[in-house]
């Protein structure tokens, strides 16, 4: 039997339609209800719901998917709160010269090699091309004087908690363990231990309790560090560049959505005026950029990936205090845009949360802007192709 | 209009700061905003608007989530829409 023919397909009618505004939200969220899924997709009007199952479930397990779709239906699109949909730049219709997918082509070249779902290796041209925007943006936090730090990549549990990060993306964590201190469980990994077709076998109990997680932002590090103190000075400017981690499970394709990806960002923090207003400048210099080289991009409000749980309440809250914009780059190949970057501002949650505080006692507020850097790489090879001789002067130059 | 005419607006809108944001009546004063107590933060914060549109009816949008946020603002705009 082919493995499509393995597959069973279900057709589910949502409880209530689903908002059009919704439907990727909705779907993205449905890889997490079950692990016999193995696609889930939404209808464009919200009305229909398609699953294909990695096997055929017995009709308990089928009853219990339907109710769990369901219940993340409900949850995400019941009495949802319209959002105020604001535009800042809309540049999409700039011409761009590249129709094709890259992906093909790049992988063909040795540019992008997948070592596992969500994980890739870029080669020279990429790499080059990644360089290139770096040097960009760390121009970008130079114009405001930002301070370089150095982040980890691991993030202890504790740190998370501490900002409710596991009751808002619980389904993105990126767990880190080791092996307890023990010689024989040491000894019996080591003889025990191998891989199969779904991941790495191991003797039962062999792990510490998990106190690390690979971290999620680059951002929070800083936070974290300024806590418990007031802010000298009342305000502070960051440049930051570090691995970043958010399982997406059937999500992942491609450089597009990456379980390990790379972010540099400028982050703020002092009053909520510097804040605000330096993430507006930081977005006035990055049009300016944009322009330069050409990009086809619309930079609109946005929210984060909140699970089902939290996902009305505060996307809701995001949008109507207009917390948070995405520069969106056109991506030609299959007329859709892909968010490249954001501009962040999370009022005072952090300074409460985390105790910072500005001269006069208050909490601080804080605020970054936020680059992908291998999305950049990717919507930029999807508007001007793979081969560098077609790229902007300004680009080629730089090279 | 109303849930209940015969208690007045401080005390029907304390009693529904009290149940959304999960705190002792004493910490509930009439000049508390958003971000006074660690309860009232944005899920705090959203759990008094969607009281606020079930216990007395009224529109919550993008826009009232972002003005109504002390109690006193709270008390005007029920007022405006004909709370008394």
């Amino acid at each position: 039997m082919s493995e499509l023919e393995q597959h069973t397909v279900l057709k589910i009618t949502p409880q209530l339609d689903i908002p059009t505004r919704l439907v990727d939200e909705v779907q993205s969220r449905l890889a997490y209800v079950d692990e016999y899924i193995d696609s889930a997709e939404v209808s464009a009007s919200g009305d229909s719901i398609t699953l294909r199952l990695r096997r055929s479930p017995d009709q308990a397990r089928e009853e219990r998917i339907q109710e769990k779709v369901q219940r993340v239906v409900v949850s995400m699109a019941k009495g949802g709160i319209k959002p105020k949909v604001q535009i800042l730049e809309d540049h999409l219709q700039r011409p761009t010269p590249y129709l094709d997918d890259p992906n093909a082509e790049l992988i063909a070249l040795g540019e992008i090699h997948q070592e596992t779902d969500g994980v890739f290796t870029l080669g020279p041209t990429v790499t080059r091309l990644i360089e290139f925007f770096e040097t960009q943006f760390l121009n970008l936090a130079d114009t405001f004087g930002a301070v370089p730090y150095r982040f980890p990549t691991l993030i202890p549990a504790k740190y998370l908690e501490r900002v409710n990060y596991f009751r808002a993306f619980p389904h993105s964590l990126s767990f880190v363990t080791h092996l307890r201190e023990d010689l024989d469980v040491i000894d019996d990994f080591a003889k025990q231990a191998a891989c199969d077709e779904h991941g790495l076998n191991t003797p039962d109990s062999s792990f510490d309790k998990i106190q690390t997680l690979l971290s999620p932002a680059v951002c929070y590090h800083l936070y974290f560090a300024l806590a418990d103190k007031p802010l000298p000075n009342g305000e502070l400017t960051v440049t930051a560049v570090g691995n970043c981690f958010r399982y997406e499970s059937i999500n992942m394709a491609s450089l597009e959505r990456m379980w390990n990806f790379t972010m540099r960002e400028v982050i703020f923090v002092g009053s909520k005026d510097f804040v605000l207003n330096n993430r507006e400048i930081a977005r006035q210099r990055m049009a300016s950029f944009f322009e330069d080289i050409g990009l086809a991009y619309r930079v609109e409000t946005a929210n984060d990936p909140f699970f089902i749980g939290e996902f009305r309440k505060q996307t809701a809250f995001q949008s109507a205090f207009q917390l948070k914009y995405e520069i969106r780059a056109s991506l030609p190949y299959k007329n859709s845009t892909l968010a490249i970057g954001s501009y962040n501002y999370h009022q005072d949650f952090f300074g409460r949360h985390l105790d910072i505080t500005l001269p006069d006692g208050s909490p601080a507020h804080t605020g970054c802007v936020a680059f992908g850097l291998e999305r950049t790489a990717l919507a930029f090879l999807a508007q001007f192709g793979p081969d560098p001789n077609n790229w902007p002067s300004v680009v080629k130059e730089a090279l | 209009m109303g849930t209940n005419q015969s208690t007045g607006i401080d005390e029907r809108l304390q009693a529904l700061l009290i149940e959304a944001l999960q705190v002792p009546p004493e910490l509930v004063t009439p000049d508390l905003q958003f971000g006074d107590l660690p309860q009232w933060d944005s899920m705090g914060h959203m759990e008094v608007m969607i009281l606020l549109e079930s216990t007395f009816g009224v529109e919550i949008n993008t826009d009232t989530i972002a003005d109504l946020t002390s109690s006193s603002t709270i008390r005007e705009y029920l007022k405006e829409n004909g709370h008394v």
